[in-house]
């Protein structure tokens, strides 16, 4: 398992606000790595404390792979997948996926779907498709980023 | 400030991360957020001139370095000595820090992102 990287660097933040607004990006693919496991992990962890928020998860790169409706995980293995859309769902985060990585890896939504004129779409529920310009936001008004990979 | 720094440490044709952390970077720009770029190991592969991939090698990214001057990404950080970096015929655009500034450029930044 490759190590997170806490992306804020300690000089920026040498005083932890008591509320911490936080955001995930996840680059890592959901079957080479353990980032979107290792991720869900941090998330159930820093929910336990009331004063973190988070403010939304994006995934890029092969981590967009999460939100293919169509994989089926063997039985008894865990469901990656419904794990992050039922942990989203309770606590309201939005799990972004960026549009271009998804698309080019056939992750399509029933928008992007009519665009390329295909008769299936394959975006699973509570995953949305978003473009770069959504983790920028997410950059910029939150008090740290934290990348796995 | 919100600035970022974009660390390229993967092959530019074994994989998309390069692509899609380059993709991040001009994304930033667009946005005009400050951005740097830093580039070690399989990344440093990038810099040769005279690459020549076809379509199924990737996508020919070394053509894209000239155009980040008119993204405002002006630097783009090597660390001085490492090994491919003596090979010659690199691009000339990037700006070479000796270990210690090298290791110090990852706190200088709000955000880095690593591909």
């Amino acid at each position: 398992m490759r190590p997170f990287l806490l992306v804020n660097s300690p000089l920026t933040c040498s005083k932890v606000p008591d509320s911490m607004h936080y955001a995930l990006l996840i680059t890592g693919s959901p079957y080479q790595t353990k980032a979107c496991h290792s991720a869900l992990k941090f998330l159930k962890a820093a929910l336990l404390n009331p004063e973190n928020t988070l403010d939304g998860v994006f995934f890029y790169e092969e981590a967009v792979l999460i939100g293919n409706a169509l994989s089926q995980p063997p039985r008894d293995e865990i469901d990656l997948r419904k794990e992050w859309a039922d942990l989203a769902k309770t606590h309201s985060i939005p799990l972004y996926l960026c549009i271009a990585a998804s698309v080019r890896r056939g992750i399509i939504n029933e928008t992007e779907s009519q665009r390329y004129e295909l008769s299936q779409h394959s975006l699973s529920e509570g995953f949305q498709l978003e473009g770069l310009g959504t983790l920028i936001e997410l950059m910029s008004t939150t008090s740290k980023i934290i990348q796995f990979r | 400030m919100n600035n970022t720094l974009i660390h390229l440490s993967s092959s530019p044709y074994s994989s998309l991360a390069c692509k899609e952390g380059l993709d991040l970077a001009l994304v930033l720009a667009t946005f005009e957020q400050p951005v740097d770029l830093c580039l070690s190991g399989a990344a440093l592969a990038l810099l040769y001139d005279n690459q020549a991939p076809n379509k199924t090698d990737g996508k020919q990214l070394h053509k894209l370095l000239d155009g980040l001057e008119f993204y405002d990404i002006e630097n783009i950080y090597v660390e001085k000595n490492s090994e491919l970096m003596r090979a010659g015929n690199i691009w000339s655009g990037t700006k070479a820090l000796d270990s210690e500034d090298w290791h110090a450029l990852f706190s200088q930044y709000q955000h880095v992102f690593r591909f």
